[in-house]
């Protein structure tokens, strides 16, 4: 169990500090594997619904909704730009905000709880830092599939997993905010109407 | 309004319109639904409510009632300005088809909301009505629509991803707590500890939290005005009247369980959001000098109001729900109502409206009486609804909100009528030909005026039974 979550932390820290916007689909493709690897290690019967909720990580979180990011940042075509701007202050931020997301786990917890604990507050603390430093569309896209997955790791602090139903209404979800989310940011902004082309009882 | 102007009114009204079946259809379907509601409202005993089904996944008790008949009656006027607008419009008539399929689609995950007696399915339908709503504000007429649209969906993506992270939290804590927590809501309260853990007040917190950010209240709320005044009017007041209540409605449901329990962090978390919007709407109306912006304020403001309402208790309860109930038709009547200045006058700016009752009578009176009642003037539901919030505060002893409340109010009111006053009836510096508006237009803001001032003077029995009922449900004891 704790190799998966240390997979998933490297997954979601590194390229925060060292990534670029473009190489962010991988890392979340990393990030949704380890989603994975958990959950398997996590029910070590391999029932029916954790394969179910396997596809579904690889699936969804692994493979389409990177796609989408991907095609996304080529559409939007913006310079190759730090997912989080490289300064001192941004990286003391970042450290200390993750410090404290494991210092917050810490008390009356068993070893694992915590590391998990932690590892969900350093994902959520990093994607708010992320909306914070960086003004790209595709890295504010990129901090909402971290939330997602921030939000998927911490079912496996739960007693019992979400029932399947639940699964798919979250993954149709996540898909659709994805290809909402990937379709505003991907498409160049339209050219709203000039004053010498007037549109008299146009908009309504 | 130049020549140029009004041949170009011709030229659009006279092109064929696309899909002419679909404004038709959405003006039916909608009448159907606000058919259906009443009828049921009118069959089924209040006693006899709550009713399940579908597995108990979905509830139809006096909140979901009253939220169904207020949101289906606002959006059959939307639904009714949008069909008036096709044959005037040329960006709607092409749009028409897309448009209406969205809102329609927003529509049934309201409803669907409404009743949800599911946390996490209530969750779902919020998030499927933000998504609904998102293509629909990027088809608006700013600068960068779709920027305003993502904006839009990213603060909502990240304020439910909260509220979700709050339920988790509060699933943790009832693990801890050694007990099983289920989300159905009816039976969500044996779940809970008692008295709650930190797990369980951090979990509330951030549901609080992120649904606050979802109305409007501060701090989260920039993305409401950008968005209103960016997207277009219908959409705006789709927005601000319907899918506002979905996330009034899952505050009521939150409330409704922790009843009884130890809520007075949440009391607090509510009052300070509510007066830290009322301080931001102020500030923000007295610079606002665009009409639509200046209704998205009030807009912040009127979330606030019902924050600091809530924040009270069983004291404003009933005053909270009638606010709540006025602001819908009010927000609907003002953003058409702006919606028919915007196409005629082709801007947002307060300034170049100068004297717009001389120019659009009709709409220039629908206007100014939209404005009486969202500043709370009699005789308006708004009014009575604002003298029981500032009453329930006055009874819970908290003057502070009391004074902070007046105060802000009576700014946001010389505010606003320093500048909505002479768009009305000032001197117009330019020499515009009256229009003639169309009454199918002018209906459903008629109907919403009738509301509110139903809601004002004469609420009838049946309806004032149900607001007590909803009342009594979210005031605990």
């Amino acid at each position: 169990m704790t190799v998966p979550l240390v997979a998933f932390l490297v997954a979601a820290i590194v390229p925060v500090f060292f990534g670029k916007i473009r190489s962010a689909p991988l890392w979340l493709a990393a990030q949704a594997l380890a989603l994975g690897w958990i959950g398997i290690a996590h029910d070590a019967e391999f029932s029916g619904h954790t394969v179910t909720a396997l596809l579904e990580v690889v699936v969804v979180r692994a493979a389409i909704a990177p796609a989408l990011l991907r095609r996304a940042i080529r559409l939007r075509a913006e310079p190759e730009l730090d997912l989080m701007p490289s300064n001192l202050f941004a990286w003391a931020i970042a450290i200390a905000l993750i410090v404290l997301a494991f210092e917050f786990g810490a008390p009356a917890m068993t070893d694992r709880q915590a590391l998990t604990l932690g590892a969900i507050g350093a994902t959520v603390a990093v994607a708010l830092l992320l909306l914070s430093t960086n003004n790209s569309p595709p890295a504010q896209l990129v901090a909402v599939l971290y939330m997602e997955n921030a939000l998927a790791l911490f079912e496996s602090l739960l007693p019992e997993p979400w029932p399947l139903p639940l699964h798919g209404v979250l993954s149709a979800i996540y898909l659709v905010t994805i290809g909402v989310g990937s379709w505003l940011v991907g498409a160049p902004e339209s050219t709203p109407p000039t004053a010498e082309a007037p549109i008299a009882e146009d908009r309504a | 309004m130049s020549q140029a102007n009004v041949v170009h009114l011709g030229k659009a009204a006279s092109e064929p319109v696309r899909h002419g079946w679909v404004g038709p259809t959405l003006v039916a379907v909608a009448f159907v639904s606000v058919l259906l509601w009443a009828t049921v409202f009118v069959r089924t005993p209040l006693t006899e409510l709550p009713l399940y089904f579908a597995q108990r996944y979905f509830v139809l008790d006096a909140t979901s009632m009253l939220f169904l008949l207020v949101v289906n009656s606002v959006f059959l006027g939307i639904s009714v300005y949008m069909s008036s607008r096709v044959s005037t419009s040329r960006v709607l008539a092409q749009n028409m088809l897309p448009r209406a399929a969205l809102s329609l689609a927003l529509m049934v995950a309201m409803n669907l909301g409404v009743m949800a007696n599911n946390l996490l399915l209530l969750w779902a339908f919020i998030e499927l009505t933000t998504l609904c709503a998102a293509p629909l504000v990027a088809q608006g007429d700013a600068l960068a629509p779709r920027r305003v649209a993502w904006h839009y969906l990213l603060y909502s993506s990240m304020s439910l991803a909260l509220t979700f992270l709050g339920i988790m939290c509060l699933t943790r804590s009832a693990y801890l707590q050694g007990l099983q927590i289920g989300f159905a809501l009816d039976e969500m309260a044996s779940g809970i500890a008692m008295p709650g853990d930190s797990w369980q007040r951090f979990g509330l917190a951030l549901m609080l939290f992120g649904l606050g950010s979802k109305l409007g209240l501060a701090p989260l709320y920039s993305w409401l005005p950008a968005t209103y005044e960016a997207a277009p009017t219908s959409t705006s007041a789709l927005l601000a009247a319907v899918q506002f209540n979905i996330s009034i409605v899952a505050v009521f449901r939150i409330l409704q369980v922790f009843r009884g329990r130890d809520t007075g962090f949440m009391s607090y978390e509510l009052l300070i959001m509510g007066c830290l919007s009322l301080t931001v709407a102020a500030v923000q109306v007295m610079a606002a000098r665009n009409y639509k912006r200046l209704i998205a304020y009030a807009c912040v403001s009127s979330s606030g109001v019902i924050a600091i309402g809530l924040s009270v208790g069983k004291a404003a309860a009933y005053g909270v729900l009638l606010y709540v109930v006025s602001n819908a038709f009010v927000k609907a009547l003002l953003f058409l109502t702006a919606g028919r200045l915007r196409a005629v006058y082709r801007t947002n700016e307060v300034k170049a409206l100068n004297g717009v009752i001389r120019v659009l009578p009709f709409s220039g009176i629908l206007f100014a009486v939209g404005t009486f009642a969202l500043l709370g003037f009699p005789p308006f539901g708004s009014f009575m609804a604002e003298m029981l919030i500032l009453s329930g505060i006055v009874q819970s002893g908290n003057l502070i909100a009391f004074t902070l409340m007046c105060t802000m109010l009576t700014i946001i009111f010389v505010a606003t009528g320093r500048s909505i006053f002479p768009m009305i009836w000032g001197q117009s510096d330019r020499q515009v030909p009256p229009v003639t508006e169309s009454w199918v237009t002018a209906v459903p803001k008629l109907g919403f005026v009738v509301v509110l001032i139903l809601l004002g003077v004469y609420t009838p029995a049946p309806i004032s039974q149900l607001l007590m009922q909803v009342a009594q449900s979210i005031g605990g004891p």
